[in-house]
């Protein structure tokens, strides 16, 4: 009988347990821009550079009645996050991402707003970035992005001291490359350090290939759904010249054991056991970071080489061409908005950018480099972005989010001989182009 | 009579035939809790855990990308899956996987749960020292052994003899090998503990018997040891092979399924589609496909062993 009497208690106590639970489960609002609140939220990807800002919202809070609000989601989930609140009541109002796909979907279920009617308003939106980087947000013809944080070309990195051991120069063109991997083998050495256990820095020499040998208009044409661009020659050609780079032994045989992500590939090039490395204009803060003596005197940087016979410009780059600030169609403040992205050109914005080793690729950035941290590597990188006829954006972003991982899988069976190139074209053409 | 020595152990009752309510009034009921306590747990139970299964259950037969609303396909999804190539490849790795551990594991953990369980110097400081893996996530152990496997500057460029040029994650074999090692690694330690209990609670008159009938310790082993742990090896088993079938942070953190698809095991794919290819509905398919096989191959492993009659070890001693 007693455990009769107990029971309505217990239930009661349970229930108001579970919903407790689910009640603060719902009051996580933080990250909420849920009703009018007289504020804006501002989702951005959580690392190092909220610095900076956390540095304009308070300069923009300081004179604006509508305060904005930044909320950090930390990096490795920010895409899966921003993709399961983007359609509740928790999405903010202007949110980052990586231009290209990344937003494409969002644009075709109509949550974002073109920045057309802003840009009318206020030309300088658009007019004083720099436009091959500004045009990576513009969708069907709209712009849906406004550059943020700075750019991140690829470039070829190298060991000086390993290379004039060799007897080899940063090589200029294709045919030196491949002759400086050979006199690079004959050292002892692995003449390229990739890190393969990643795909994505294997990605990268596909790209660059590809818009070297193709010209940029191929991938336009794949990515914008024309799959015979997979099957042309320019295509087979650019794979062929892959598959005799790696046959060579370029890369070793252990890069798919290799990591860029722990340091793994980075060692390689420092410890002076590898010549060349592909990656992102981050490279050099990485070496800095993780062995500074070796990145202050021995550490040098070329442009991609240059294919003989190819349709691309040798003076084409890819890369992640920078990041982006969208705006959600639902925000009741579009005009702040406004005014807070005029920020993003802003002379504060830009100096405090470079300081942390960013480069902005707004039109005013030239007259801040001096005060960089590394004013000649800034001084070369703006330059190859500035005169970029295209900046090819990194296949997996340029791709919807839903194809990187299948387009992954194919560039390292291709890479390591477990697809052929037939093959890699059938995978590639598999790939959903919206 | 009868009937009071039934309600006593109901347990040991027979399955089938009707339902008995013990006599509220019977002795025996005092003390047996009532079905209030299992309340709250059985409200959590189903608020986190059997109305999400049955949203999945839904979700599989929908197409979603988390941005749109979703569309029911009917069985499109599920007949995808059929055909699916790495599917198919994907469920054969499971397997293997899950087989390994059971095949790697369980004689170690016994041997090293039947040592640990003896009065011997130094154990205790010992059987701390092996229990470490198990006190770390398996993130911090697939991202220390990613980098001690590093093949330039890891083990294997010290070892060459062994591994070669040191290319352990980028072949199937070797690959797999890893995983099966790492998760070997960190889950021996829980295992020995569990066999340690299962040691210790063998009475110890069966090796006194044995030892004036002139056994050895390897005959003592093999013929009241491990007959005495069958009930522990059941349930060791049992969630090696649950907990097989559901690896997922090794592969994510050590070989991301790959080269290529190589390690792509279910519970990997089913991330794979779901959360990097943002297709919902594929990806509840193989949640739903992962947890009806785990359940069923649970429920044989508990019938062929007789776990579900199983009966105390200790019967027949005292």
């Amino acid at each position: 009988m007693k455990t009769r009497a107990r029971l309505p208690r217990l239930v009661a106590t349970g229930a108001t347990l579970a919903l407790a639970l689910s009640l603060s489960a719902c009051g996580d609002g933080d990250g909420g821009a849920s009703g009018d609140d007289g504020k804006i939220h501002v989702l951005v990807y959580g690392d190092a550079t909220n610095k900076v800002e956390k540095q304009l919202v308070d300069t923009f809070n300081k004179t604006s009645d509508v305060k904005v609000v930044l909320d950090t989601i930390p990096g490795a989930d920010y895409q899966q996050k921003l993709q399961t609140i983007i359609n509740t009541p928790q999405a903010p109002d202007v949110f980052f991402n990586w231009g290209g796909g990344s937003i494409k979907p969002f644009v075709k279920a109509g949550l974002l707003l073109p920045l057309d009617d802003l840009i009318k308003k206020n030309p300088d939106l658009e007019n004083k970035f720099l436009p091959s980087v500004f045009n990576n947000a513009v969708v069907d013809g709209k712009p849906y992005g406004v550059p943020m944080r700075g750019t991140q070309p690829v470039l070829l990195f190298h060991n000086k001291k390993v290379l004039d051991e060799a007897g080899v120069e940063p090589p200029k063109t294709w045919d030196e490359l491949l002759d400086a991997v050979g006199k690079l083998k004959d050292e002892g050495v692995t003449p390229i350090a990739l890190g393969g256990g990643d795909v994505w820095p294997t990605q990268m020499w596909f790209q660059y290939l590809y818009d070297r040998i193709a010209g940029p208009e191929l991938f336009q044409k794949a990515l914008g759904g024309d799959k015979s661009a997979w099957e042309s020659p320019d295509s087979k050609k650019a794979l062929g010249m892959i598959r005799e780079l790696v046959d060579t032994g370029a890369f070793g045989k252990n890069y798919d054991s290799v990591k860029y992500t722990n340091g793994g590939s980075v060692q390689l090039v420092a410890a002076g056991k590898a010549g060349f490395e592909l990656m992102g204009s981050w490279y050099y803060s990485q070496q800095l970071t993780d062995h500074q003596e070796f990145a202050e005197k021995d550490l040098g940087y070329t442009a991609f080489p240059a294919v003989e016979g190819g349709k691309g410009d040798p003076a084409d780059v890819a890369g992640n061409t920078n990041n982006y600030y969208s705006v959600m169609k639902k925000t009741k403040h579009p005009e702040a908005v406004a005014e807070f992205l005029k920020l993003m050109y802003s002379d504060e914005f830009v100096k405090a950018q470079l300081e942390i080793g960013n480069l902005p690729t707004t039109t005013n950035t030239d007259e801040f480099i001096e005060t960089s941290g590394t004013p000649e590597y800034s001084r070369f990188q703006y330059d190859l972005v500035a005169d970029a006829p295209s900046f090819q954006l990194s296949w997996d972003q340029a791709y919807p989010q839903k194809a990187s991982s299948d387009m992954h899988k194919a560039v390292q069976q291709f890479f390591n001989g477990q697809l052929d190139t037939d093959g890699f074209i059938k995978a590639m053409q598999a790939l959903p182009t919206e | 009579m009868t009937t009071q020595i039934t309600s006593a152990r109901p347990a040991a009752g027979p399955r089938k035939g009707t339902r008995r309510r013990p006599p509220a009034s019977s002795a025996t009921t005092v003390g047996r809790p009532g079905f209030a306590w299992a309340l709250p747990a059985a409200l959590f139970f189903a608020l986190f855990a059997i109305v999400p299964l049955i949203m999945v259950a839904v979700l599989s037969f929908m197409s979603w990308d988390g941005i749109s609303p979703p569309r029911f396909t009917g069985t499109d999804n599920w007949s995808r899956l059929m055909d699916d190539p790495v599917m198919l490849k994907s469920i054969w790795l499971t397997l293997l996987l899950t087989a390994l551990g059971v095949l790697l594991q369980t004689p170690l953990s016994i041997v090293l749960g039947v040592w640990a369980a003896g009065h011997q110097r130094n154990r205790a400081v010992l059987s701390v020292i092996y229990f470490i893996p198990l006190l770390l996530s398996a993130t911090a152990v697939s991202v220390l052994w990613r980098a001690l496997l590093d093949p330039n500057f890891g083990i294997p460029a010290d070892a060459a003899w062994l591994f070669g040029d040191g290319n352990l994650f980028g072949e199937q074999a070797t690959a797999i090998g890893v995983l099966a090692f790492v998760s070997t690694w960190q889950f021996t330690p829980f295992h020995t503990l569990i066999y340690q209990g299962a040691a210790r609670a063998i009475p110890q008159v069966l090796y006194q018997a044995a030892e004036i009938d002139g056994a050895g310790r390897y005959r003592q082993f093999f013929h009241i040891t491990l007959p005495q742990l069958r009930n522990a090896m059941i349930t060791a088993m049992i969630l090696m092979i649950v907990g097989g079938l559901t690896t997922f942070e090794t592969v994510l953190i050590l070989t991301q399924g790959g080269p290529g698809t190589d390690t792509t095991i279910s519970a990997y794919y089913m991330y794979d589609k779901a959360f990097k290819g943002f297709d919902y509905g594929t990806g509840s398919a193989i949640a739903l496909a992962l947890v009806v096989a785990s359940t069923i191959i649970s429920l044989i492993v508990v019938r062929v062993s007789g776990y579900d009659k199983m009966r105390g070890s200790a019967e027949g001693v005292s």
